[in-house]
C-alpha cells in the first residue's frame, strides 16, 4: 500500500517513455504556400567561407527560380558524422538533404528516397557510368552525385632526393624493395593510419583490393577478408610495422599532421593522404600523384559525394528540385573546381586540364573503387580495425587477426 | 496527538514535542485543515524535483531496462528480442574484453588513488606555511575534465614525449598508447593524476579527527611517523578509506572522456571499457537494444561491488 | 622520526609533533616535487599553445622562450570557440540555478513537512541514486529526440536537474535549522512560499555555494550527455567542441589554446570559490 503510489507513477512513466520511443515521430505538415527544404553538407570544400559563399550563390539561383521554395543548408563538421545523422534520423529531425557517400548510402537506405523520380532523365543519362552504378541499390538510384574524388599514390620528391631513389614505385615489391633504403635515411617508405576514427576504405582495403582480395563475397552473405588475399595484404602492412618502416605511432593514434613524419618529407610515398594535406608542409612541387600500386590488381579508393533525400523529407518535390539544380552539369562542375574534385558527369569534360596534380589524380579515377556497399559496412569496419591494430602491433599474426575479425563481423550482418 | 491518519509524525526537530500548541492560532482552523494545507504546500514544493525525477531517471531507468529486451534501430521499428541481446552479449568477446579492461582499469586505478590521496593527505594536512598552495595545486587536476587535458596527455605519451622519454632506460620506450599491455597503466596514471586530490581532500578532513593526543603519546614513546600511521592514524581512517574506495571504484567503472579523448578504445581494443562499448554500440551503430543490455550489465556489476563492499565495511563496524 | 628534545619532552605540548626544520625541508621538497609533476601538463599545455606551426620536440619546446599568441588567435577567430564558451555558460548556469531551486524546495519539504507519501518519496530519491546513468542515457535521449529536444538548450539542460544528492544535501542541512524562526514567520501570517524565499534560502546559503559551485563545475566539465544532445556545431559545449578540434586536423598549438581558454573560466572559479569547493568534498566525505 506504501509504494503502490510510486510504482504505479513509475509504471505510467516507463510505459509513456517506451510508447513514445516507439511511435515514430509526427510528421509535421507542410503549410503548402512556402515549402522549405533543409540540407546538411560537409566541409567538401575546405574554406568555409568559400563553402558558404557557394551555397549561398547556388540558393540564391535556385530561389529565383523557384519562387515557393526557401532552402537552408547547415555545415557540419565531418567528425562524427555519422552519429549525428543517425541520431537525427531516429529523432525524426533529419534534413531533408543530406551528402552522403556509397558506403553511407548502404547504411541508411531504409531511410533514403530514391532518386529516381527527381532528376531528369537527360541528367540522369549524363551520369558517368560506374559512378551511377556506385549509387544503385536494388536497380533504383539513391542519390544525385555531385563529386568524384580518388586516393592516388602520393609521394614526395623531396624525400626521394633525400634518399637519392629515382624511380617511383609501382607494386608492392618496388614498394617493399625501396624500403630499407628509406629507413637508412631515417624516412619510412609508407605510412599506415590504424585509429578507429579512419575509414579502412582510405587504409586497409585498397591494400585488400590490390591483393585481390574483397571484403564481402559476391552475395554480401559473408566476409571475404580473412582469405590469402586477405592475409597477404594485411601481412605486407604488420611486415612494414615490424621492420620499422611505417611510423608506429599512427598505428593507434591520430597526432595532428603538423606532429607526424609526413609533415617534415619522413614518408617516401602514401595513398591515404593526399594534396590538400601536404602542400603547405611539403610545397607544390614536391607532390608527385601517381597511379595506385599493383599487385593483383590495380586499384585504389575513390568516392562519390552525393545529394540524397530522406525519407522523412516534408516537401519531397521541392527537395528532388533542389538536388537536380545543385547536381547539374553547371552547378556541379562550379562545385568540382571550387572543392579540387572532379566531375561525376559526360558532359563536363576534364576540369583540371592545366593543374598537373589534378589532372594526374583525375586520370586515376577509372582505376578506383568505391568501397563494397553493404549495410553492415561502418560495424564491421568496427571489429576489422582494432584486429588490423593487433597484426600491426604483433600481437596476432594476419592470419589470427582477420579470422577473429570475421568470427566477430559476421554476426553483424544482417 | 498526531492528526495525519497515515503516518507516524516524524520526531519534532528543536526538541518541542507538539511546537503547534503553544502558537494563537486564529481561532476556525482545526489541525486538521492545517496540516491538510501543510500537505498540499510540501507536494507543491516538492512536485518539480519529483516530476523531474519521474521523467528523467525513474522513468528512463526501467525503460533503459526494457529496452534491452528488444532491438531498437534508426529505422525506428521496435522489435522484440526477448534474452537475445544478453545472449549475443555474453557471447561477445567484445563484450568480454570491455569487461576486463574495465576491471583491469579499476584494480589499478582505485588503489593507486587511494595511496597516493592518503600520502599527499599525510603531507599537507597540518597548517604551514604554503600547505593551502600544495593543496590547491594538487587539487587542480579534479576540476579539469580529462577531455580537455586529453590532447596534452596524448603528447606526453607518444614516442615524442616526455614520457617516453624517461621510460626509455627502462626499456619501456615508445608511446605506451601504442602497446596492448601498457595502455591500461598510461590511462590510469592520467585517471589517478586526475582524481587524487579529491581524496586527498577527504583524507584530509578525516584525519583532524585523529586525536592528536594518541599520536603524541605514541611519539614520546618513541614510535616512528611509520608505526605512527600504522598503529594510530590508519585505524581511524579505515572508514573514509572504504567510503573513498567506493566512490572510486564506482567512477573507474565508469570510465569513458579518458579512453574517447586518448585511445578510442585501442589499440586493439586494449582500452574499450563498458561506457565506451556503450557509447560505440548505441551511437556509433546505433544498436540502442544492445547498448542497453550493456548498460544493464554495467549497473549490475556496480551494484555487485557496492553490495561487497556495503559488506565488508559493516563487518569492519 | 623527530626524536622530541628533552625540553619539549617535559613541556608535552603539541609542539611535539611539529615537523623540526629539518623535517620541514625535507617535506617542501618532496611535496614540491609533487607539485611539479602535477601541474606539468598544465604548464606543457600553455607553452606549448605559445609555440605555433612546429614539429613538438622534448625537451626543447617546453623552454619557455620563442612563444607566440598566433594559436589563440586562430582558435578564438576561426572557430566557434567563444559560441561553444557562450553555451557552456548557458548549460552551467542555469542548471545551477535550476537545481539549487528546485533541491531546495525539495529538501525544504523532506525537511521540515509533513504529507502523505513523503517516506515513499524520500526512498524513491534514494534509490535513484543508485542507477547509474548509463542505463537510464538512451531512454532519456529518446524520448527527447522524440520530443524535438535535441540540439536545443532545453534538451540538454532538463534531464540534468534531477539531482538527488543535491535533495539529500539541502535535506540534511535544513533540517538543521530551528523550526522557530518559521513558525513565528507563520503566526505572523507570512506565505509558505514568502518563508521559503526570505528565510530558509538566505540561512542555507553556505550549502548553496557549496552545491553551486559542484554544480557548476560538474556541467562545464561534462561530456558524453552534450556529445549526444548537441549535435550542431553552435549548440557544443567547451567539451565537445575541443574533441572534435581533435578530429579536425588542428595543429596542436591550437588545439591547446583552444582546451586552455576552456579551461581558465573553471580555474578562475576555483581560485574565486575554492574554500567551498574543499569544504563541500570534505564534508561529504566525513558523513560517508
Amino acid at each position: 500500500m506504501r509504494y503502490t503510489k510510486t510504482i504505479t507513477a513509475a509504471a505510467v512513466a516507463a510505459t509513456a517513455a517506451l510508447a513514445l520511443a516507439g511511435c515514430s515521430g509526427s510528421s509535421g505538415g507542410s503549410d503548402g504556400s512556402k515549402k522549405t527544404v533543409t540540407m546538411w553538407i560537409y566541409p567538401v570544400i575546405a574554406d568555409e567561407a568559400k563553402h558558404k559563399g557557394f551555397w549561398d550563390e547556388t540558393v540564391k539561383a535556385f530561389e529565383a527560380e523557384h519562387k515557393d521554395i526557401t532552402v537552408k543548408y547547415e555545415i557540419y563538421p565531418w567528425a562524427n558524422r555519422d552519429e549525428s545523422l543517425s541520431t537525427a534520423i531516429a529523432a525524426g529531425k533529419g534534413p531533408d538533404l543530406v551528402y552522403l557517400i556509397p558506403d553511407q548510402l548502404s547504411t541508411y537506405q531504409k531511410s533514403i528516397e530514391p532518386m529516381d523520380s527527381y532528376l531528369p532523365s537527360a541528367q540522369k543519362k549524363d551520369i558517368l557510368d560506374n559512378v551511377a552504378e556506385s549509387v544503385t541499390i536494388d536497380g533504383k538510384l539513391m542519390a544525385a552525385p555531385i563529386l568524384t574524388s580518388a586516393n592516388a599514390l602520393m609521394c614526395d620528391a623531396k624525400a626521394f632526393e633525400a634518399a637519392g631513389v629515382t624511380d617511383y614505385p609501382k607494386t608492392w615489391d618496388d614498394l617493399e624493395k625501396l624500403a630499407p633504403t628509406f629507413k637508412e635515411k631515417g624516412i619510412y617508405v609508407t605510412q599506415y593510419f590504424g585509429s578507429p576514427d579512419v575509414t579502412l576504405n582510405m587504409t586497409f582495403y585498397p591494400v585488400l583490393w590490390q591483393a585481390g582480395g574483397s571484403v564481402y563475397n559476391k552475395d554480401g552473405s559473408k566476409v571475404a577478408f580473412d582469405s590469402t588475399a586477405g592475409t597477404k595484404a594485411l601481412s605486407l602492412i604488420s611486415d612494414f610495422a615490424a621492420k620499422g618502416y611505417i611510423e608506429k605511432d599512427l598505428i593507434s593514434t591520430m597526432p595532428a599532421l603538423e606532429q607526424t613524419a609526413l609533415a617534415t618529407n619522413n614518408v617516401a610515398c602514401t595513398w591515404q593522404s593526399g594534396p590538400s594535406d601536404v602542400t603547405s608542409f611539403w610545397g607544390e612541387d614536391a607532390i608527385k600523384i601517381l597511379p595506385p600500386l599493383t599487385d593483383e590488381k590495380q586499384v585504389s579508393y575513390g568516392t562519390v559525394g552525393s545529394l540524397a533525400m530522406l525519407k522523412g523529407a516534408k516537401d519531397k518535390e521541392a527537395a528532388g528540385e533542389f538536388a537536380a539544380f545543385a547536381t547539374d552539369a553547371e552547378n556541379s562542375k562550379k562545385f568540382d573546381l571550387a572543392s579540387n574534385f572532379f566531375s561525376p558527369l559526360k558532359s563536363t569534360g576534364e576540369l583540371y586540364a592545366d593543374d598537373p596534380i589534378q589532372s594526374a589524380i583525375e586520370k586515376t579515377i577509372p582505376t578506383s573503387k568505391v568501397g563494397e556497399l553493404q549495410p553492415s559496412a561502418r560495424a564491421v569496419m568496427g571489429v576489422l580495425a582494432p584486429e588490423i591494430q593487433a597484426a600491426l602491433l604483433g600481437t596476432k599474426t594476419p592470419e589470427q587477426a582477420l579470422k577473429d575479425a570475421a568470427a566477430a563481423a559476421q554476426p553483424l550482418i544482417k | 496527538m498526531t492528526t495525519t491518519p497515515t503516518q507516524p509524525r516524524p520526531p519534532a526537530v528543536g526538541g518541542r514535542p507538539d511546537g503547534d500548541r503553544r502558537d494563537g492560532r486564529p481561532p476556525g482552523l482545526t489541525k486538521r485543515v492545517l496540516a491538510r494545507r501543510e500537505a498540499r504546500i510540501a507536494l507543491l514544493f516538492v512536485l518539480p524535483a519529483f516530476l523531474l525525477f519521474l521523467a528523467f531517471r525513474f522513468g528512463p531507468a526501467i525503460a533503459g531496462v526494457g529496452l534491452s529486451f528488444f532491438d531498437y534501430d534508426i529505422s525506428g521499428e521496435l522489435d522484440w528480442e526477448g534474452l537475445k541481446n544478453f545472449e549475443r552479449m555474453l557471447a561477445d568477446p567484445t563484450f568480454w574484453q570491455a569487461f576486463g579492461v574495465t576491471l583491469a582499469y579499476s584494480v589499478l586505478a582505485v588503489p593507486i588513488s587511494l595511496a597516493l590521496s592518503v600520502a599527499m593527505a599525510l603531507g599537507v594536512r597540518r597548517a604551514f606555511r604554503g600547505s593551502r598552495f600544495f593543496r590547491s595545486v594538487f587539487f587542480l587536476p579534479v576540476i579539469t575534465s580529462l577531455v580537455l587535458a586529453g590532447a596534452i596527455f596524448k603528447w606526453i605519451f607518444s614516442t615524442d614525449g616526455p614520457w617516453s622519454a624517461i621510460m626509455a632506460p627502462l626499456g619501456l620506450g615508445g608511446s605506451w598508447l601504442n602497446s596492448t599491455v601498457l595502455v591500461i597503466p598510461a590511462l590510469v596514471i592520467v585517471g589517478v593524476w586526475s582524481r587524487f586530490g579529491y581524496g586527498m581532500l577527504i583524507v584530509i578532513a578525516a584525519l583532524q579527527d585523529v586525536p592528536r593526543e594518541h599520536e603524541e603519546a605514541a611519539l614520546m614513546d618513541g614510535a616512528g611517523a611509520w608505526n605512527r600511521f600504522r598503529y594510530i592514524v590508519l585505524p581511524r581512517l579505515k572508514p573514509t578509506l572504504f567510503f573513498l574506495a567506493v566512490i572510486e571504484t564506482t567512477a573507474s567503472f565508469q570510465v569513458f572522456d579518458l579512453v574517447y579523448v586518448m585511445t578510442q578504445g585501442g589499440p586493439a581494443h586494449a582500452s574499450y571499457s563498458l561506457v565506451y562499448m556503450l557509447y560505440d554500440q548505441g551511437f556509433k551503430y546505433t544498436d540502442y537494444g544492445y547498448a542497453a543490455a550493456i548498460g544493464v550489465a554495467l549497473f549490475v556489476m556496480t551494484l555487485v561491488v557496492a553490495l561487497i563492499q556495503r559488506r565488508v565495511i559493516g563487518r569492519q563496524k | 622520526m623527530t626524536t622530541a628534545t628533552p625540553r619539549l619532552k617535559r613541556a608535552r605540548s603539541f609542539r611535539a609533533l611539529e615537523p623540526t626544520r629539518g623535517g620541514l625541508v625535507v617535506r617542501y621538497i618532496w611535496l614540491s616535487i609533487a607539485a611539479v609533476l602535477c601541474f606539468f601538463p598544465f604548464y606543457a599545455m600553455v607553452v606549448l599553445s605559445l609555440k605555433p606551426g612546429l614539429a613538438v620536440q622534448f625537451p626543447q619546446s617546453l623552454l619557455p622562450w620563442n612563444l607566440s599568441t598566433a594559436s589563440y588567435e586562430q582558435v578564438l577567430g576561426g572557430q566557434n570557440l567563444l559560441v561553444w564558451l557562450g553555451n557552456t555558460l548557458i548549460y552551467a548556469i542555469v542548471s545551477v540555478v535550476a537545481v539549487l531551486l528546485l533541491s531546495a524546495m525539495a529538501g525544504y519539504a523532506f525537511a521540515k513537512k509533513r504529507f502523505r507519501g513523503k517516506e515513499t518519496m524520500f526512498w524513491s530519491f534514494l534509490a535513484m541514486v543508485m542507477v547509474p546513468f548509463h542505463v537510464t542515457l538512451i531512454p532519456t535521449f529518446i524520448v527527447l529526440a522524440k520530443l524535438g529536444g535535441v540540439d536545443t538548450y532545453w534538451g540538454l539542460i532538463l534531464p540534468t536537474l534531477a539531482n538527488a544528492q543535491a535533495v539529500f544535501l539541502m535535506r540534511q542541512f535544513i533540517e538543521g535549522l530551528p523550526d522557530d524562526l518559521f513558525e513565528a514567520a507563520r503566526i505572523d501570517g507570512a506565505g509558505e512560499f514568502r518563508i521559503f524565499l526570505t528565510i530558509v534560502l538566505p540561512l542555507c546559503k553556505p550549502v548553496l555555494a557549496t552545491l553551486g559551485i559542484f554544480i557548476f563545475l560538474w556541467h562545464w566539465n561534462d561530456f558524453l550527455w552534450p556529445l549526444i544532445m548537441a549535435k550542431s556545431s553552435d549548440m557544443w559545449t567547451l567539451t565537445v567542441g575541443i574533441a572534435s578540434l581533435q578530429q579536425q586536423n588542428v595543429p596542436l598549438s591550437v588545439m591547446l589554446a583552444g582546451s586552455v581558454v576552456a579551461l581558465v573560466p573553471i580555474f578562475f572559479a576555483y581560485v574565486v570559490a575554492q574554500r567551498y569547493v574543499q569544504e563541500g568534498v570534505t564534508s561529504a566525505g566525513i558523513k560517508g
